[in-house]
């Protein structure tokens, strides 16, 4: 209230009735270890997704998902469009890193023994997202309508066509029909922007329910710096700022630098094409050749499907309360089998498709 | 916190090398089809000899021939240099003979008849817009239309659609370099009248010497002027026969005599040279002329393109390379 002319000024807060939600975050407060720089996989994922988020957003003002015109329309984007190069760039560049730090993240969560009750289903929910996220660009590489990914779709519905009793369903919802075209494409960008999107929210909300109920995990250390805690707004809520316009501006400077790639137009009668695989899917790539005929189901569904099974039910099945790597060996050492059998594996592709000459 | 600061130490190191597999990726992605790389160079080269050459890389573009070079092969050196507004190709290929007759006139004594001979060429085609499968067919799609298509004969050249534009470099021995240029056109959509072929926007080309009833040369040189490149007659250097005494056995004249081009059609210059049994042909242009008939080249972009060679030969009969990509280094 104005003493001198009796107004009184409601804010924009108040007009919003987010007066409630600002008050509880202003006196939230969370460990104080919760964003520091050994601990920044979590908020450097949601900063990353936030850019994609939002160049994604960017990108769709431009795209025109018809086959005449997808490929022209991301051209156009990319080399004409005032920073529309930085922009696909961020959103390029943006994914791999998403996956990369997620492979770390999960890898972290592991090594600390982070899937240990009480958080068990803070695991699960992230090998639930850290499964979902391959879907993205499984419908993102479409989009550009370029030979690779044309072709990298066509190999990757056939691996899902040989899945037993439902490839066929599934392959015949992805593509609407027996080709790859318009319906494929107009379904792709759907799922691309609307469904894959919101679904990935929805796991991230129940990931964050997850954690807040729970709590972060237990560091190695014996300090009691994890016991401290910080105001979320504005201590962690800054630090996780700062990490955000870190991330966009190396990935800006890197998309600048490096244009995202763009391969030739999509030519469905060029079968003699043949699509490298992605660097995060050679490891599974290499078992679909490895296993043929007959046994592709086991390449194809069964050892990824039980990798993944692994993961889901790791806390079920390692449920000691031994949190130190050094003290779990059982478990370290049957995760350094797997993780050494996917890395030659990924050699193995590597050599395969990126040291000869492509045809 | 020691242990916490080395665990933070090492997954960023995971991070840094997960970074540079990515990148090493893309690089082994992008080594897919022959490409010609367009290197950075501070000044633009004077001619085929500027030591600005020798910082291009140079790629053996192979050719197939097709007609009656069927079952020939044969390769052009390409090399590619750009400043910030034009880009330079240099091509060198073998050749026995220097070819640069185009039919020219030769008088016998008493009548004037056409030499036996074509000429060298070499040409080629970048997309303006896009032309469907022309990066993955390559001239397949353009420059050999099948027998029996509409138009076939007049419009060899074409596409299928007016949205689809080809931009084509056309370098021709007789009919443009001794004008010190390549021919600037572009081709469309094939009609049911006319072929896809057309002449960029303003003057060029070359222009026919005969005269009304084509049994002889209506023009000869203009006095003041001199013959330009390999004897040929310029179009601009002309004037009309008045007495056809003064020619003798022996004489030759240009047939076919080069317009000086001028407008969107006079973009693309040429410094070239036939020495020791091989040309070498230096072609440049702006990168972006800013002409809707041309290709407008942005450096940070991969450009596909197809080459065709001629030697002493017509249309149909050439060798041709598969489509190429342009990208433009740093």
């Amino acid at each position: 209230m104005n003493r001198a002319t009796g107004i009184s000024h409601v804010t924009l807060i108040e007009y919003l009735s987010l007066e409630r939600i600002v008050k509880r975050l202003s006196v939230l407060t969370v460990p104080a270890d919760a964003l520091t720089w050994h601990r920044f996989f979590g908020a450097l994922l949601l900063s990353l997704l936030v850019l994609l988020f939002l160049s994604g957003a960017f990108m769709a003002f431009y795209y025109s998902p018809a086959l005449g015109s997808a490929y022209d329309s991301v051209d156009y984007a990319l080399f004409s469009l005032p920073f529309g190069g930085i922009i696909k760039g961020v959103h390029h560049y943006g994914w791999n890193l998403f996956l990369i730090v997620l492979g770390a993240h999960l890898v972290r969560a592991f090594v600390v023994s982070a899937y240990k009750p009480p958080r068990q289903m803070i695991w699960v929910s992230g090998v639930m997202i850290l499964l979902f996220v391959p879907l993205f660009i499984i419908t993102g590489d479409l989009l550009t309508w370029d030979q690779k990914g044309f072709w990298s779709t066509q190999v990757r519905l056939s691996i899902i066509g040989s899945i037993p009793f439902i490839g066929d369903l599934l392959v015949r919802l992805f593509q609407g029909g027996p080709l790859t075209g318009i319906v494929a494409l107009t379904r792709f960008y759907v799922l691309h922007i609307l469904f894959l999107p919101g679904l990935l929210a929805f796991l991230i909300l129940i990931h964050f329910h997850f954690i807040k109920n729970n709590g972060l995990s237990y560091s190695f250390s014996s300090d009691n710096y994890s016991t401290k805690t910080v105001r979320f707004f504005p201590v962690i809520f800054n630090r996780w700022l700062i990490l955000f316009m870190g991330i966009t501006l190396v990935l800006g400077l890197i998309s600048w630098y490096w244009p995202a790639p763009l391969g030739d137009p999509a030519d469905p009668t060029d079968s003699s094409y043949v699509p490298r695989p992605e660097w995060w899917v050679l490891f599974l790539n290499q078992l679909v050749t490895i296993f043929t005929g007959s046994f592709s189901v086991v390449g194809s569904v069964i050892i990824p499907g039980g990798l993944a099974g692994l993961l889901i039910v790791l806390p079920f099945i390692d449920s000691s309360p031994e949190r130190h790597p050094v003290r779990r060996k059982r478990v370290m050492l049957c995760a350094a089998i797997i993780a050494i059998a996917i890395l030659a594996l990924s050699i193995m592709g590597y050599l395969e498709h990126f040291s000869t000459p492509h045809v | 916190m020691r242990k916490q600061k080395k665990f933070g130490f090492f997954i960023c190191l995971i991070l840094i090398f997960g970074i540079l597999i990515i990148f090493y990726s893309q690089v082994a992605i992008a080594a897919a089809k022959q490409s010609v790389t367009a290197t950075k160079v501070k000044n633009a080269p004077a001619g085929y000899d500027d030591p600005a050459w020798q910082k291009a890389t140079a790629v053996n573009v192979h050719f197939e021939g097709k007609e009656i070079f069927t079952g020939k092969k044969t390769s052009v050196t390409t090399k590619a240099v750009y400043t910030d507004q034009e880009i330079y190709f240099l091509f060198t290929w073998d050749d026995a003979t220097k070819s640069v007759t185009k039919g020219a006139w030769l008088y016998d004594g008493q009548n004037w008849s056409h030499q036996k001979g074509n000429e060298d060429r070499i040409s080629l085609l970048f997309e303006i817009n896009r032309i469907n499968k022309f990066a993955t067919k390559g001239c397949a799609v353009v420059c050999h239309v099948p027998e029996g298509s509409a138009n076939a004969k007049d419009g060899k050249f074409g596409t299928k659609s007016a949205a689809e534009k080809g931009d084509l470099w056309h370098w021709k021995a007789a009919r443009s370099d001794p004008a010190g240029f390549a021919d600037d056109t572009w081709v469309t959509v094939i009609s049911e009248k006319k072929g896809g072929r057309k002449g960029d926007a303003g003057k060029g080309g070359d222009t026919k010497n005969m005269t009304e009833d084509k049994s002889m040369p209506k023009y000869m040189l203009a006095p003041g002027n001199k013959l330009a490149k390999n004897d040929i007659l310029l179009a601009s250097h002309i004037s009309e026969i008045k007495d056809y005494s003064v020619f003798k056995a022996g004489d030759m004249l240009t047939y076919r005599m080069p317009k000086m081009p001028e407008g969107s059609r006079a973009d693309i210059k040429a410094v070239t040279r036939y020495a020791n049994g091989s040309w070498t042909v230096m072609l440049y242009r702006q990168l972006d002329t800013s002409h809707d008939d041309d290709v407008a080249f942005n450096p940070r972009k991969k450009y596909n393109f197809a080459m065709a060679l001629f030697d002493d030969s017509g249309d149909e009969d050439s060798y041709d390379s598969e489509v190429l990509s342009l990208q433009f280094g740093r």
